[in-house]
């Protein structure tokens, strides 16, 4: 069993590595690269979603941004993409800094509504800003590998969404583990407990928030440096922060690889059905409806499914007053 | 030395003043109850010496530092403890993950710290055994009964290494053996110098285990004393009967 | 001068809309801690269903409002007992929003595919005039508008107040428990409150579908606007949303006509942070808000 559960990932990172040269044509490389970004993407939004249990629908807002921001650089000041994509990361952390002092003020329904805001702000932002963004016609960003061709592209960046995809696990994992996190898990279970045990709730929401931005901003830089063409309406929009919340959810928030898995159904089923249906407007529907299914019959995923302990309390309540005859002399 | 002091602490909510001018102090080392009928705003008192509600007016004091409209975490690093009323733990942690949740001081180190750090987790097993309840510590605390869960609030809140401890009704809603073994902890752990201010309706408890009591009614001390004296007060009966 | 005159009655008129739009929000909050983002989803699907019956029958927008009023009211009830329901109490408030947000795509999704994604309008001939007065014009179908809403939320306000379904609204919504014990069936009121809420989207969809173009994606726009009316005013407070949506439409209309359209609606995002920053239970009552 423990083998299995440590061989498990090993099999399927040297998987994910080889994917590339393992499938028939460069399209299903671009869908795996789409598939590995949404999954990094949904990873950083688990820092927080999972952690604190502050659900954002408008994470979509730091993936414009981080789009935007690194497109901006490369077109209008000429940097060179690898330091625009890191410049334009950190600024939209510290810009989600802001952001999140007042957006973690308020708990639960409201905070979501306010990540909407954001999202639709950050989208009315860009599309009315035209002498900077280019409005609604969007923004043309130039390939930052001019020598190779389409298929091979997809490869490159491949690789860069694999490689943010280790970075975001390794981050999750790496809080799971530290005290940090306890306070931020102590967060969503009861967040004025948590503050009377000398928890800082305030200023950890807050960095749970900057980090998941962080990662979700790099994800923006990459998406625009490989599609080398923006559509405010496309990256600022709801459906993308909803993808994270849907694979997030559908996977398992408390796991570590439940985005990923998430990630991995959600995302080419959406190309699937992309194929199949056309371009119609049902897969939204179709998005819609499994939203309303995980929700109504599997809040917690697939993994807590899969691992799920034996049902019921697992200690009888009277141990404890035997505990006590013991113990009282 | 003066461990808690509040000077004219008024809270309302709406037209009712819950707290009213309530000037109280305690010494340190002492096991204070703090009683009086439903209502006369004591648990709301816990609220506001603790930053979870901000006082209209008044101040508190901890060791001379004025603590007013300090955030809650900041009340705890002073070295407050608070237990509440209806015990409240994490349920979907484990009982060690719920005892390493306290933070003492914020510091990065201490912050990105590994959960399972030997020096934290050895503290945490020795109040988990302290409290008898140290076979547990891999249970989700949702699937402990509520003595437990009680235990491990207090547990938890030690972590914290508080000086002045508010626990609020320990003794509700659980069997007499455990009120005993609760009230023995308390005595072992002002014995080690932990100073209590102790909100509960037992009454056998409170006048067993207090060194001094303070009576508050509408939201102000009207009587304060060892508990002999208290007992006797005529002020204290009337405002339990309510004439 | 005479703009910001105009930008206000224009204002006033469309938060009379806004209050209408928003009272549906206030009742699901109230009576089941529910923020329910599919609601302006249903508006627009309330005016799609006006813009078939006016096309197919080619009659008054209005005259859809008996048949859709009815059904939305069913609906309504549907979605709390037969989806919210079963909802697993502990989580809610969060769990509700994920949920009808999965409701919003579902509706926007059909919308897209029955209708496909081009603007859709309804121009009735009465509408398009404007009465000047004192130099302020104003439009005829503000004013149609106007009156709808000030009239629907008059008879929503009467059945609250005097009917014994409205006492029993209001009591589900002040203390479930206490509502309970008195024998009131709080779970099918909870429906009823549902289906009172769907119904406004009904009425506030046909009034929409007469003064604006919309699209199957128009929806978006519109949680953003409303939700920010119900934030401002205090989640779960009917009056306070109210005063909330003048206030926001005054706002809008004003910076409308001095500045632009994009900054208008940013008026609405401004005003949730700024409220967040000030007074996060919002500014007129709703003690309850920041813990939903």
């Amino acid at each position: 069993m423990r083998i299995a559960s440590r061989g498990l990932p090993l099999l399927l990172a040297a998987l994910a590595i080889a994917y590339p040269w393992l499938v028939p044509n460069y399209y299903l490389v671009y869908a795996g690269a789409l598939t590995v970004m949404y999954a990094a993407m949904a990873t950083s939004w688990n820092l927080l979603g999972g952690f604190t249990g502050y659900v954002s629908l408008g994470h979509s807002a730091f993936f414009g941004l981080g789009a935007y921001g690194t497109g901006l650089l490369v077109t209008r000041l000429g940097v060179p993409w690898v330091v625009a994509l890191v410049v334009s990361a950190v600024l939209v952390t510290a810009f989600a800094a802001g952001v999140g002092v007042a957006a973690v003020r308020v708990r639960g329904a409201s905070f979501v509504i306010v990540s909407i805001a954001l999202v639709s702000m950050m989208n009315l932002v860009v599309q009315g800003w035209r002498s900077l963004t280019g409005g609604s016609t969007g923004l043309q960003v130039p390939s930052p590998f001019p020598g190779l061709h389409r298929g091979q592209t997809h490869m490159v960046f491949f690789y860069a969404f694999l490689a943010l995809l280790a970075l975001a696990l390794l981050v999750w994992w790496y809080v799971s583990r530290s005290r940090f996190g306890a306070g931020l898990r102590a967060i969503r279970e009861d967040e004025d407990k948590a503050e009377s045990l000398g928890v800082p709730t305030g200023a950890y929401k807050v960095t749970a928030f900057c980090l998941s931005a962080l990662f979700v901003a790099l994800a923006g830089g990459l998406y625009a440096l490989w599609f080398g063409s923006l559509d405010p309406i496309f990256v600022f929009s709801i459906l993308i922060g909803s993808y994270m919340v849907l694979m997030s959810l559908l996977g398992g928030v408390r796991h570590l690889f439940g985005p990923l898995l998430g990630a991995l159904i959600v995302a080419p089923a959406g190309e699937y059905f992309l194929i199949a249906l056309g371009e119609t407007q049902i897969h939204l529907t179709a998005t819609g409806l499994v939203l309303v299914l995980v929700v109504l019959f599997m809040p917690d995923g697939i993994l807590a499914r899969l691992t799920r302990r034996r049902a019921g309390p697992s200690i009888p309540d009277q141990s404890a007053d035997q505990r006590l005859q013991e113990v009282t002399p | 030395m003066s461990s808690l002091r509040t000077e004219g602490l008024t809270k309302a909510f709406g037209g009712v003043r819950a707290v009213d001018g309530a000037t109280v102090e305690l010494r340190d080392g002492r096991i204070n109850g703090l009683i009086g009928p439903n209502g006369s705003g004591k648990t709301t008192f816990f609220n506001i010496v603790t930053g979870m509600i901000r006082p209209d007016a008044g101040r508190v004091l901890y060791r001379d530092r004025d603590i007013t409209r300090h955030t809650p975490h900041r009340v705890a690093h002073a070295g407050i403890g608070r237990t509440f009323q209806l015990c409240r733990v994490f349920p979907r942690l484990t009982v060690l993950e719920n005892m390493l949740v306290a933070v003492r001081r914020t510091r990065l180190r201490e912050l990105l710290a590994g959960l399972r750090d030997r020096g934290e987790v050895e503290r945490a097993r020795h109040w988990l055994r302290r409290m008898g309840i140290e076979h547990l510590e891999d249970a989700e605390a949702r699937d402990l009964s509520y003595g437990q869960q009680k235990l491990l609030e207090l547990a938890a809140v030690l972590m914290a290494e508080p000086d002045l401890i508010l626990l609020d009704e320990p003794a509700g809603g659980v069997n007499p053996a455990l009120i005993d073994r609760i009230a023995g902890l308390v005595r072992d752990l002002n014995a080690e110098g932990r100073t209590f201010l102790v909100v509960e309706h037992n009454m056998d408890l409170v006048m067993g285990m207090c060194d001094h009591v303070i009576v508050f009614d509408r939201g102000a001390p009207i009587a304060e004393g060892p508990p002999s004296v208290v007992r006797e007060d005529p002020r204290v009966l009337e405002a339990y009967l309510g004439v | 001068m005479s703009l910001i005159l105009q930008g206000l009655a224009l204002g006033v008129l469309t938060g009379g809309l806004y209050a209408l739009l928003a009272s549906g929000l206030s009742l699901y909050f109230g009576v089941m801690r529910v923020v329910m983002v599919a609601h302006p989803a249903f508006l627009f699907l309330a005016a799609y269903l006006t813009y078939t019956v006016h096309t197919a029958f080619g009659v008054d927008p209005f005259l859809a409002l008996p048949v859709t009023v009815p059904v939305f009211f069913v609906l309504g009830v549907a979605v709390q007992r037969l989806l919210v329901a079963r909802l697993a109490p502990d989580n809610l408030a969060m769990m509700s929003v994920l949920l009808t947000f999965g409701l919003a795509l579902t509706i926007e999704g059909l919308l897209g595919t029955f209708y496909t994604g081009s603007y859709r309008s309804i121009s009735m001939e009465y509408a398009t005039r404007s009465l000047t007065v004192g130099g302020v014009s104003l439009p005829y179908d503000r004013i149609i508008a106007f009156a709808v809403a000030a009239l629907t939320l008059g008879v929503l306000f009467a059945v609250l107040v005097k009917s014994r379904f409205g006492r029993a609204l209001r009591a589900t919504i002040q203390h479930p428990e206490a509502a309970r014990l008195v024998g009131i069936p709080t779970e099918r009121v909870a429906g009823y409150g549902f289906g009172v809420g769907l119904a406004t989207a009904a009425v506030g969809g046909t009034v929409l579908a007469l003064i604006t173009p919309f699209f199957p994606a128009s929806h978006w726009v519109w949680i953003g606007k409303l939700m920010a009316i119900i934030v401002v005013g205090g989640l779960g407070s009917v009056v306070g949303a109210a005063l909330a949506a003048v206030l926001l439409g005054v706002v809008e209309g004003v910076v409308l006509v001095t500045v632009d359209a994009t900054w208008a609606t940013m008026m609405f995002y401004v005003f949730v942070f700024l409220t967040l920053l000030a007074r996060p239970q919002g500014f007129f009552g709703g003690r309850l808000a920041h813990r939903f």
